[in-house]
């Protein structure tokens, strides 16, 4: 059979466009509708940052079947990935609310969730920040912006606290430390926190000693070395996995166990940290945002996510995701409609007791800030962290000093 | 003036005026067509136009390979954003101040490097060195909030401000439309005249050019300049688009990358290719974002993929870049290109 190719006329080709051009810009917003509310999950799922926006999206994978067993209405999952761009992550965005998302959440990182923040304002559709520590999300006056995590403020003041409720609770507590942080973007910011608030907690410490390093070190012994020599009681840190793996290795091969380790940022309590040094990871503390082991939900989310992917720890990643999501169903089942205005005054209005994260709960105040919200302070114990402070989440008691990196088999 | 007029548009055929005049047309009424997402999609498109065509005179144009762009879009946007968030000096003024800034960057490069002969691969290496120094600086200079970010303040605007450049995608798309055109234009004005050909020489071949009494060194370090202060306002934009900055993503090689993967795709050394390069990029890119979500395949990183498989394919099939190819297909002419 022969075929006749049909001739490609301008008239054809204007014609095609005219109807591509219709159907990409045919209006997809359809609001207020029944059924599943549409959310729009923006994470970093590529990138630099990928390997933390899958873990994030771990927390959403888990997410259906327990907000299900807790009576909450079913949520259309929309997933997006940022690229870990403030770019892609508004286009995104704005893609997402085009294509009928009633709410979004995201984004892990501050500047990506800043530019998320305007689309959602733009448009009138809320936003539930799962991490993002800067302080000025939630000081710009947005109407839309919801956060249910610390502000890094909070996080340094929680931190601080908990540290002084370890001390009193093993009865000791270090009188020098040296303070080795990372020099990247978060490292630097946290010193530079960490500098800052200190003398208004009036520790039992000082820092007999800075030391920023590379984030793309791998080697620390000089570091380790210059640590060692000042002879601190105690080790403080701002590190990232890497770094926090280099640390201990060069502790162990200098033969050298300060008091405790203090860390008061990622790495130390991560799944890759206990896998890579086995018994050498027992024993570091770290301050951070965590979830309470004594809560019901946090219970149901360690189960789920033990069976949904064995071996990975519950962490914060996966906790202030499932949390954002919490939120949303939440908020949807008291407004009753998917209608983002309605659905954002109803967010607003939040007073969810039952959650999983540390501290009284998630509420907001008038700027959109969850000030429930509270750190945790976990000791790496037998291959996975516990809670040692604040007392009203610990399922463990703080153990100091750490034992003897030689001693250990 | 009329001299300038006839430069710019003197020996363009009429095929090629209805094509420039269709394809500004469509840009011009795209807002009120496409949605927010398409618009957002299309600033990006632009934006990435515009500083690959202010890459293209060190690069297309001179043949001076910069890696290190990224170093004047951070420098504007950094310029123009502490004078607005310190002291409340609009955009536009602090494009006045961005740009010298920029400018001035671009001439300490470029005297290093052309006055004691880096060149090529060197070259390239130090522009890097330079945007890796800006990054690590800006890290730790407080004036800027350091790497804890600069946030510009996100009022509630019932209209748009384009004096303070507040307002809405559409606003912004307008700007950048603007910007992109009048890069266009002096691009095209540059190559036209005295100073682009003598680029063009230095491009082609610098030690005859040198025998030939161009003074090298004085046009490479206009072409170095006039690049700086022309990227600089894509940094103004970005700063007041996205209203955060920090140094370790303004800075980052990525960001440089970014900037000349349009002309590397569209055509380096072509008036088109940038323009061209990007759209197809980005809207290839965003097609096949789309297309996936449609089939309800969840692909986080398939957008990167694509980046580098269309490298690969014109890098292979069209080593010129697609413009040139596409130029002769429609008939427009080398020149006019």
């Amino acid at each position: 059979m022969n075929r006749t190719p049909m001739p490609t006329t301008r008239r054809r080709l204007l014609a095609g466009a005219a109807v591509t051009a219709a159907a990409i810009a045919a209006p997809a917003i359809v609001r207020a509708q029944s059924g599943p509310l549409k959310v729009g999950v923006l994470l970093p799922r590529s990138g630099f940052e990928a390997g933390i926006g899958q873990d994030c999206q771990r927390g959403v994978a888990i997410a259906p079947a327990i907000l299900k067993s807790i009576g909450l209405p079913e949520l259309a999952i929309m997933d997006g990935d940022t690229e870990s761009s403030v770019e892609t992550a508004r286009a995104r965005a704005a893609k997402m609310v085009s294509d009928g998302a009633q709410c979004l959440v995201g984004a892990f990182d501050s500047g990506q969730t800043l530019a998320i923040a305007q689309v959602a304002e733009q448009n009138g559709v809320p936003l539930i920040v799962n991490i993002a520590a800067a302080p000025q999300l939630t000081e710009q006056g947005y109407k839309f912006v919801f956060r249910n995590f610390p502000t890094a403020g909070m996080i340094l003041s929680d931190a601080f606290t908990d540290q002084k409720e370890v001390f009193a609770a093993v009865g000791q507590s270090p009188k020098t430390v040296v303070f080795m942080h990372v020099n990247d973007t978060f490292g630097t910011a946290m010193a530079k926190g960490i500098n800052l608030l200190m003398p208004k907690f009036d520790m039992p410490y000082k820092i007999l000693d800075e030391i920023a390093y590379d984030p793309a070190a791998r080697d620390l012994s000089v570091e380790v070395t210059k640590a060692k020599a000042s002879n601190p009681d105690a080790l403080l840190v701002v590190s990232r996995l890497n770094d926090a793996m280099l640390i201990t290795r060069e502790l162990v091969k200098q033969r050298w166990t300060p008091q405790a380790i203090m860390s008061m940022g990622p790495g130390w309590y991560e799944d890759e940290y206990f896998k890579t040094l086995g018994k050498l990871a027992d024993g570091p503390l770290s301050f951070a945002p965590w979830f309470d082991p004594n809560k019901k939900l946090a219970q149901q989310l360690e189960a789920a996510l033990a069976k949904a992917y064995p071996g990975v720890n519950l962490n914060t990643n996966h906790v202030y995701t499932f949390e954002a999501l919490l939120v949303a169903a939440d908020a949807y089942k008291r407004a009753g409609t998917t209608d983002p205005k309605a659905l954002a005054e109803a967010i607003r209005s939040t007073n969810i007791t039952d959650n999983a994260s540390i501290g009284g709960g998630i509420a907001f105040d008038a700027k959109g800030q969850n000030t429930k919200v509270k750190d945790g302070a976990m000791q790496n114990r037998n291959g996975k962290p516990v809670v040692v402070a604040p007392k009203e989440a610990s399922n463990a008691q703080p153990e100091w000093p750490l034992k003897p990196y030689q001693s250990r088999t | 003036m009329s001299a300038a007029l006839a430069r710019l548009a003197g020996d363009l055929s009429p095929r090629t005026r209805i094509w420039l005049a269709a394809l500004v047309a469509a840009l011009v009424i795209a807002p009120w067509i496409v949605g927010d997402y398409l618009v957002t999609v299309l600033i990006l498109i632009l934006y990435l136009a515009y500083t690959g065509q202010a890459w293209n005179i060190m690069m297309g144009f001179t043949g001076q390979l910069s890696l290190g762009h990224a170093i004047y879009a951070g420098l504007g946007a950094y310029v123009a954003a502490v004078l607005f968030t310190r002291y409340g000096v609009a955009p536009w003024v602090g494009l006045l101040a961005a740009m010298p800034v920029a400018a001035a960057c671009g001439a300490i490069i470029g005297f290093l490097a052309f006055r004691f002969g880096v060149t090529g691969v060197y070259f390239a290496i130090l522009t890097i060195a330079f945007a890796e120094f800006a990054r690590i600086g800006f890290d730790h200079l407080g004036i800027v909030n350091a790497a804890a970010g600069l946030f510009l303040p996100v009022a509630q605007y019932a209209h748009n401000d384009p004096w303070r450049l507040r307002g809405s995608p559409t606003m912004f798309y307008y700007v950048m439309l603007a910007a992109t055109l009048a890069a266009f234009i002096l691009c095209r004005l540059l190559i036209t005249s005295r100073i682009g050909y003598f680029w063009l020489a230095i491009r082609e071949d610098e030690e005859a050019a040198r025998a030939a009494g161009i003074d090298t060194f004085r046009y490479k370090m206009y072409a170095v300049t006039i690049s700086a202060a022309v990227t600089s306002f894509a940094g103004v934009f970005y700063a007041f688009f996205y209203n955060n900055l920090f140094p370790e993503q303004v800075f980052n090689i990525s960001r440089s990358i970014q900037m000349i993967l349009g002309p590397i795709i569209g055509g380096v050394g072509t008036l088109f290719g940038p323009i061209l390069g990007a759209f197809v990029l980005t809207g290839l890119a965003e097609s096949l974002s789309t297309a996936l979500t449609a089939m309800g395949l969840d692909l986080p990183g398939a957008e990167q993929v694509f980046y580098g498989v269309c490298l690969l394919v014109v890098v292979v099939a069209l080593p010129e870049g697609i413009w040139p190819w596409l130029a002769r297909r429609l008939g427009v002419k080398e020149a006019e290109s």
